[in-house]
């Protein structure tokens, strides 16, 4: 359809009469930045009717004792869900278990990641196989590796236990999952361990970037590694780590499958809850649908907030 | 050559306009259910037979993992498209009929009050809610206890028949973190319910109005008592509290000696532990001298704007024949029709769980129930981890309760 509209503009630029020309170059113009958001219009539109739509959607109904089956007798409670669920302890509890979650396995990510990623870029044999070895956890199902350390760290017969016993580091078993701050141990452990391979792929990536020259040079130049490192690899990295920072924190604040799984959402006594599996209990389970789509604006909010400050306070144009 | 190409153009027009005709005289039911593997595979062989008595209706079955089921209904009915009918959990039915998505069995099946009359009083109750049923039965099932015969014959004890014989026998087969004499499956109110009712305790008042009285009543205090007091002595396995050792996986190899579970734990055991033999008795009796259990099972739903309910109906009267009833009942499904006690098709250890459900009681009828179960699991929790006595952990369930049936 803009194929035409380009060549109508275009074609009348032959002709000599100048008024004539003036007024197609300016149509032509106008055609020529109408194009890219034609480009655009199919994304947007899908962004909007599967994304925003529901939204505004779910905001709507987040002020509301929703009724799923007839809408319009819901009854308008204003921000009262809101208020109440920010005053309901296990709510405050899952967020701290959140946040914990988020301020432990973020930084432990990028740290182990960023090792891995500096060892996988040295010319080392078997370099493909250690680059696909790490990657591994990262396509593993969430369900299945959930349950898989819901068996290592099984109070009566787990293989953590058991080597925990042989090492005569413990007496007795560990109930892991019985206790509300063990049994965020193996929550924050499967997190690290199944996101450090995208990470460290992630900061391979960024290292690779950055030119061999500088590395030579600095040599030339008495540099040793940790110098290298240090004024080198970390600022020049720095827009891939301020990228990861961002991605893994609101990656972080959406724990959800391994906390519904491993604890059966908030085992023991609701203390174990994080923001989405309480979502899930008061949606799914209480069918409560207005204080659970506040619960997700809580969410949303604090995700951008906290998105917002890393990238204004970390963001730096690097020029080297 | 010519005229065989003819024949064959006029016989692919034929039936082209054949067929949407023949499609329009098929109604379709869609069936959703949360059934085993092994149901699954019986309830093909009843759908073939029953759209091969009724050729005009074809039964789409879909099944859902029970965990999945809420959700996927919730979604399916937000969208405007729910099934025609359901197999739901029977504590499920009062929440779906408060929602207003089901139809009135005793309003929209005819012969309503016929099959009615034919089925167990106890799960049928199960569908009633604000004065209407809003479902038929499908299938039944109870607790007992499932108990391991050669631990018990080496430590020369006997099957418990009451409380206190179950508590001493508890302790005496108890050895260490090697054997537990007893063993729950968590704290949710399913796994401590047979010992629960069977001591006489009670959640609310027969008209769901109130726990005070009920919940926090002496029955109700004491058998948590004898609950918390066998798991303080260390004769109930500490998988109760989380991440342990399940229940089945445990039982069948000599971990626990005694289980309270169900009928399907029959093919569990027969496909999972072969070589174990599961031996099953009566919940014992609590002070009064009377056994009781927990009613489960699910009951069978029509959905209110179901366009096809003719056809619905049609199947839901199949779902409560004798010949669907006695078909699943052969991979351990125990049916509703009560002229089916003593027949002899159906499995032996049947019996005990038939002689059971005389004496199980239902679960609170209520939307709220599944905010309950939490407020009960907690309860339980300070119990056994010992922040709140039993007293002080029911009393504030009471006021929990309250606050959620005043609503």
């Amino acid at each position: 359809m803009a194929t035409p509209n380009v060549h109508q503009g275009e074609a009348p630029r032959s002709l000599p009469r100048p008024q004539a020309k003036q007024k197609d170059a300016g149509l032509s113009l106008l055609f020529q930045r109408l194009i890219p958001y034609a480009f655009l219009l199919p994304g947007l539109l899908l962004f909007g009717v599967f994304v925003v739509l529901p939204m505004l959607y779910s905001f709507r109904i987040s002020l509301y004792d929703w009724d799923i089956l007839r809408p319009e007798r819901s009854e308008y409670v204003g921000l009262g869900h809101y208020l109440d669920i920010l005053n309901n302890g296990v709510f405050q509890r899952a967020a701290l278990n959140t946040l914990l979650y988020a301020v432990v396995t973020v930084p432990a990510q990028m740290g182990l990641g960023l090792g891995i990623a500096i060892l996988l870029n040295q010319r080392l044999p078997g370099q493909a196989f250690f680059r696909t070895l790490y990657y591994l956890p990262v396509i593993t199902s969430w369900v299945i590796v959930s349950l898989l350390f819901e068996y290592l760290f099984n109070g009566q017969a787990g293989l953590v236990n058991y080597l925990l016993q042989q090492a005569r580091l413990v007496d007795q078993p560990v109930r892991w999952l019985a206790d509300e701050t063990l049994a965020m141990i193996p929550i924050h452990l499967l997190g690290i361990w199944k996101g450090v391979g995208w990470t460290a792929i992630v900061m391979l990536a960024g290292l690779q970037a950055i030119p061999e020259a500088l590395y030579e040079a600095a040599a030339v130049d008495g540099a040793n590694a940790w110098r290298r490192f240090r004024f080198f690899t970390l600022p020049l990295l720095r827009p891939t780590l301020v990228f990861l920072l961002v991605v893994l924190t609101i990656g972080a604040l959406n724990v959800y499958i391994s906390g519904l799984l491993m604890t059966d959402g908030g085992n023991p006594l609701d203390r174990t809850h994080f923001v989405l599996t309480l979502m899930y209990e008061e949606t799914f389970d209480n069918f409560e649908f207005g204080r659970g789509a506040a619960i997700s604006y809580l969410l949303t909010a604090v995700v951008f907030v906290i998105s917002l400050v890393q990238i204004r306070v970390l963001q730096r144009d690097i020029e080297y | 050559m010519k005229r065989l190409s003819l024949t064959l153009a006029l016989l692919i027009v034929t039936c082209l306009m054949l067929a949407p005709a023949a499609a329009q005289d098929t109604t379709t039911v869609r069936y959703w259910h949360t059934m085993s593997d092994p149901e699954t595979a019986k309830l093909d062989e009843q759908i073939a037979a029953f759209e091969a008595a009724h050729p005009d209706i074809d039964i789409e079955a879909t099944r859902y993992a029970y965990n999945d089921f809420k959700e996927a209904l919730l979604t399916a009915i937000a969208g405007g498209e729910p099934p025609d009918v359901a197999r739901l959990d029977i504590v499920w039915v009062p929440e779906f009929a408060e929602l207003g998505v089901l139809a009135a069995m005793d309003e929209t099946l005819p012969n309503f009050n016929e099959l009615a009359e034919g089925l167990f009083p106890g799960p049928l109750q199960t569908n009633y809610w604000a004065g209407r049923y809003w479902g038929l039965p499908l299938n039944t099932n109870t607790q007992v206890l499932l108990y391991n015969q050669a631990q018990f014959e080496e430590a020369g004890l006997e099957v418990p028949a009451t409380v206190q014989d179950f508590v001493s026998a508890a302790c005496a087969l108890t050895e260490g973190d090697q054997q537990y004499g007893y063993a729950l499956g968590g704290t949710y109110f399913w796994a401590p319910a047979p010992l629960f009712y069977a001591q006489g305790g009670q959640i609310t008042d027969p008209e769901v109005t109130t726990a005070e009285g009920y919940l926090n009543s002496e029955a109700s205090v004491q058998a948590f008592q004898t609950l918390v007091d066998l798991y303080g002595e260390d004769c109930v396995s500490p998988n109760l509290l989380g991440g342990g050792i399940g229940t089945a996986e445990g039982h069948a190899t000599g971990l626990y000696s005694m289980i309270v579970d169900g009928p399907w734990m029959v093919d569990i055991y027969k496909n999972d532990f072969p070589d174990f033999e599961v031996s099953f008795a009566p919940i014992p009796a609590g002070p009064e001298g009377t056994t009781s259990s927990v009613v489960g099972g699910e009951n069978v739903v029509l959905f209110a704007d179901s366009p096809n309910q003719e056809a619905a109906l049609e199947w839901i009267n199949y779902l409560l024949s004798e010949d669907y009833q006695l078909a699943m009942s052969e991979v351990g499904v125990i049916p509703t029709l009560s002229r089916l006690v003593g027949n002899e098709a159906l499995p032996e250890y049947f019996g005990v769980f038939m002689d059971q459900l005389q004496t199980a009681q239902a679960r609170t009828p209520t939307p709220h129930w599944s905010e309950i179960d939490n407020i009960i699991n907690n309860a339980f929790q300070f119990m056994l981890r010992g922040e709140k006595t039993v007293e002080e952990a029911l009393n504030d369930a009471v006021t929990e309760v309250d606050t959620l049936l005043a609503e």
